[in-house]
């Protein structure tokens, strides 16, 4: 086989050949020592640090949900004609933020980019987070969680149905399919996993633990055979979920008559600038995990460097679209969409439009050198730089365009309060407490999926390009 | 050893030879030909000669069933059983449905793929394999490759597979006795189990739909079924009196009419009727009187109402001479304040009717008490 491939490399020029998946020796063997060692070790002390900052956070914004539960949302910043404020805009963040990992486990599975099996448990494990931070937050809008259930169509006593023209339900149907099929697939993908576990541990309460969840996966040829049936499908029903729900999420604004929302780029802008929030943060928590766990022989430098390349060319359809905002404003010859874009860059909140189009456009155009690229001081700048960058966004979209719309006797500015932010705070308590838990508990790398792309993983006559 | 054995496993170190020795264990015939490997191994489908998945024709059933469910489920409450118009859309606009519609068909599907690769197509979970408590089982989930010649009826000869696995190139071959005990919560368990708890549940919500459709007293919880209410000529328990409705309070009038004549009924003796005596005026005065005074004075004026006899009250009989000699203001006088048993009128009757009723009294008086003269008057 060995010497197909290097025939191979005689004939393509360097430059074309696919870089190695892993760097230096890696067998299914050593892979197993190294990644599904993490759960049967003790963490660190730097572990036990971060657990304790990620919980404080946790417990800050789990007792600012309670106040806001116990007093009523009149606790938040929001009032006319500012409705919907820190609410929907981190509702928004967090969905997004999700968004990558469903990128990166099933389109990039669909387009059969074999490195992404290095991140891509890390990646979903993210996307479950993120999506239960985001449904926080209109669980706690209703005013009356208790009562949330009254969203789902259920035949009840008064005699009533939800509306199916509203955006709102569509959302609750959107986000609720996507959790679920996130949860799915990355359950899906962990039953191998947790099988290497549970016939290595030699701890008595991690067996039984283990020997439940991997539902005695026994690595028959006829169970690969439906299991790989069903994550291709599963990769290809998620791929239409991931470009929906977001698209949904932007109907909520879309298909309402507010200057600044009622516009058809909304769609696919929201997919976009989603994609670009989620993969900036795969990066920066990536960046961590590859650090602390020493995983650079697996998530290896190629991996941030396509990474990054994925963000810089988000960041230009974002671009793009905020270049299309500002010409349909100019185009339409809409008073009322002129004024909303001038707002934008010029008006009270013209800090956050500014602030907005420097992390996300021009900042990332740094991605352009490699050198940028495979740095990490550069990398975790930008992603942090659009992190915040995407969250003023969804700022600008949601907030500037309410404070002033149709009606200037209604005009107000907004202010968050400290329940505002004390929550907001909580949410990323609540998405690192998990993501280092998670760092700790499961394997962290998709061994099983690794090991299927290692050289001499497939038989000789089947080539190396054959598969995933 | 031959009897009770379920299977012989043969372990390889690499995925070549495990390919290269499934032709040899196949070609042996002795049992159904298994392969265990740690992740999937590309050909081994065809090497083994597995039929190709259905799972794919599964998840189109479902998905399709998942959008037909959910159209209908939209359809059938937006346009059929809660029709209410919203954004000025008529109640089938079907083209909203359309995102959940796509929701809930990714919801079948994806159950469909996972669910139904997971307990009905691998049969997990199945705690009680053989192979699970094989020595091979630590090296299958990390880096060996197992082929595995497994037992198809009684007279399985263990020896044999092992000595075809090892001339196969085996580097180890390990014979598994069959499970001395059965399997606890199996694939099969589980689904009977949720099949179970299906059918329970649909015949639960039918028979509470036929027993409250049957038995409307057994409706749980009706709590604004039942409420107070006014029947008509029926008392009421609506206040202590037994009327559903009060009486207004004293002096109670007609909103946007003339003040009650006050005085004595001698003192509106002087008034006059200050309404034409036109057919339309005693058209209007015959319909105050027979809806308000009809009742107990009669239809013709003479103290035999319809409610008369049921009472036992005494009005008055209106063609008596003593009426007839009333000047219109004391009638008047009397319809606004009532008098004796009659309760006033004031409230009832607006300023017109009052007078209209006067005209029309004169009007009964008059057809009783006809004088030839009158009959000259009506004849054209």
């Amino acid at each position: 086989m060995q010497a197909e491939v290097n025939a191979l490399r005689g004939a393509i020029p360097q430059g074309l050949l696919e870089p190695p998946l892993t760097v230096g020796t890696v067998t299914p063997g050593s892979l197993d020592d190294q990644v599904l060692a993490f759960p049967e070790t003790l963490p660190p002390k730097q572990w036990y640090i971060g657990l304790a900052i990620t919980l404080t956070a946790l417990v800050i914004g789990f007792s600012f949900i309670g106040y806001t539960i116990a007093t009523g949302i009149g606790v938040w910043g929001n009032n006319s004609p500012v409705f919907w404020a820190f609410d929907i805009i981190n509702f928004v963040f967090w969905v997004g933020i999700g968004h990558a990992g469903t990128l990166i486990s099933a389109i990039l599975f669909l387009f059969r980019k074999r490195w992404r099996n290095a991140i891509a448990r890390f990646a979903e494990a993210m996307t479950i987070f993120a999506v239960i931070c985001a449904v926080i937050f209109p669980l706690i809008h209703v005013g009356r969680p208790w009562l949330a259930y009254w969203l789902f169509p259920y035949p009840n006593q008064r005699a009533l149905w939800t509306n199916f023209r509203s955006p709102l339900l569509w959302d609750v149907f959107a986000v609720n399919t996507y959790f679920s099929v996130s949860l799915m697939f990355w359950y899906l993908g962990l039953i191998p996993d947790i099988a290497s576990m549970r016939d290595r541990t030699t701890s008595k309460v991690r067996k039984v633990i283990y020997t439940v969840l991997a539902l005695g996966w026994r690595g028959a040829a006829r169970h690969w055979q439906h299991y790989e049936k069903a994550y291709l499908l599963l990769a290809g029903l998620a791929t239409g979920l991931v470009l929906s729900v977001h698209s949904v999420v932007s109907f909520d604004f879309a298909t309402s008559v507010v200057p600044g929302w009622h516009m058809t780029i909304f769609p696919p802008y929201f997919v976009a600038g989603a994609i670009f929030a989620g993969f900036a943060m795969v990066v920066m928590v990536l960046v961590v995990v590859r650090e602390t766990m020493q995983l650079q022989n697996l998530i290896t430098t190629r991996h941030l460097d396509v990474m990054n390349k994925v963000i810089l060319s988000m960041s230009c359809i974002m671009g793009y679209s905020y270049m299309m905002e500002g010409f349909t404003a100019w185009y339409s010859m809409n008073e009322f969409l002129h004024h909303g874009f001038m707002n934008i860059i010029s008006g009270s909140y013209g800090w956050a439009g500014w602030l907005t189009i420097f992390c996300n456009i021009l900042f990332p155009q740094i991605l352009w050198f490699k050198k940028a690229r495979t740095s990490y001081f550069w990398m975790i700048l930008v992603a942090i730089g659009v992190t915040i960058g995407m969250w003023f966004e969804r700022f600008v979209i949601i907030v500037i365009s309410l404070h002033q719309d149709y009606l200037p006797s209604a005009w107000r500015l907004y202010k968050p309060t400290m329940v505002d932010f004390g929550i907001l705070l909580g949410t990323f308590g609540i998405f690192f407490t998990l993501v280092l838990i998670f760092a700790r508990v499961l394997p962290v790398i998709a061994t099983t999926e690794v090991k299927a792309i290692l050289p001499e993983a497939q038989p000789s006559h089947h080539g190396e390009d054959h598969h995933v | 050893m031959s009897e009770t054995s379920y299977s012989v496993l043969g372990v390889f170190a690499t995925p070549d030879a495990l390919m290269a020795a499934i032709p040899k264990a196949r070609a042996a015939k002795l049992g159904t030909v298994e392969a265990y490997t740690p992740y999937p191994i590309h050909g081994i489908d065809d090497a083994l000669g597995l039929r190709r998945s259905p799972l794919g024709g599964m998840v189109l059933v479902m998905g399709i069933l998942g959008a037909v469910t959910a159209f209908g489920f939209q359809y059938w409450i937006s346009a059929i059983d809660y029709p209410i118009i919203t954004g000025g859309k008529p109640p089938d606009s079907w083209e909203a449905f359309i995102p959940i519609m796509f929701e809930v068909t990714v919801l079948f599907a994806t159950f469909t793929a996972g669910l139904g690769m997971l307990l009905l197509l691998n049969k997990l979970p199945f705690f009680g394999h053989p192979v699970l408590s094989s020595k091979a089982i630590t090296g299958i989930t990390r880096d060996r490759y197992v082929l595995a010649i497994e037992a198809e009826h009684q007279g399985f000869d263990s020896a044999a597979a092992a000595k075809t696995l090892k001339e196969a190139g085996a580097i180890d071959v390990e014979v598994l006795p069959a499970p001395d005990r059965s399997p606890f919560l199996t694939s099969d368990f589980i689904l009977r189990t949720l099949g179970g708890i299906f059918v329970a549940c649909l015949v639960a919500g039918l028979t509470m739909f036929f027993a409250t459709k049957w038995f409307p007293l057994l409706r749980p919880m009706a709590n604004m079924q039942d409420q107070p209410r006014l029947n008509a000529q029926k008392p009421s328990a609506f206040f202590k009196d037994g009327h559903g409705m009060q009486r207004p309070v004293a002096g109670t009038v007609a909103r946007g009419h003339l003040p009650t004549a006050t005085g004595t009924q001698e003192a509106a003796a002087t008034l006059v009727n200050p309404l034409p005596r036109t057919k339309e005026m005693f058209a209007v005065g015959r319909k105050a009187y027979l809806n308000r005074c009809e009742v107990c004075h009669g239809v013709v004026g003479n103290g035999q109402g319809s409610l008369t006899a049921a009472y036992g009250a005494k009005p008055a009989n209106l063609q008596a001479q003593q009426f007839r000699d009333y000047p219109d203001g004391k009638i008047y006088w009397a319809i606004v304040n009532g008098k004796n048993a009659m309760p006033a009128h004031a409230a009832d009757l607006t300023e017109t009717q009052r007078w209209a009723v006067v005209h029309y009294v004169r009007a009964l008086q008059r057809a009783q008490n006809a004088k030839d003269e009158d009959l000259k008057v009506v004849a054209p």
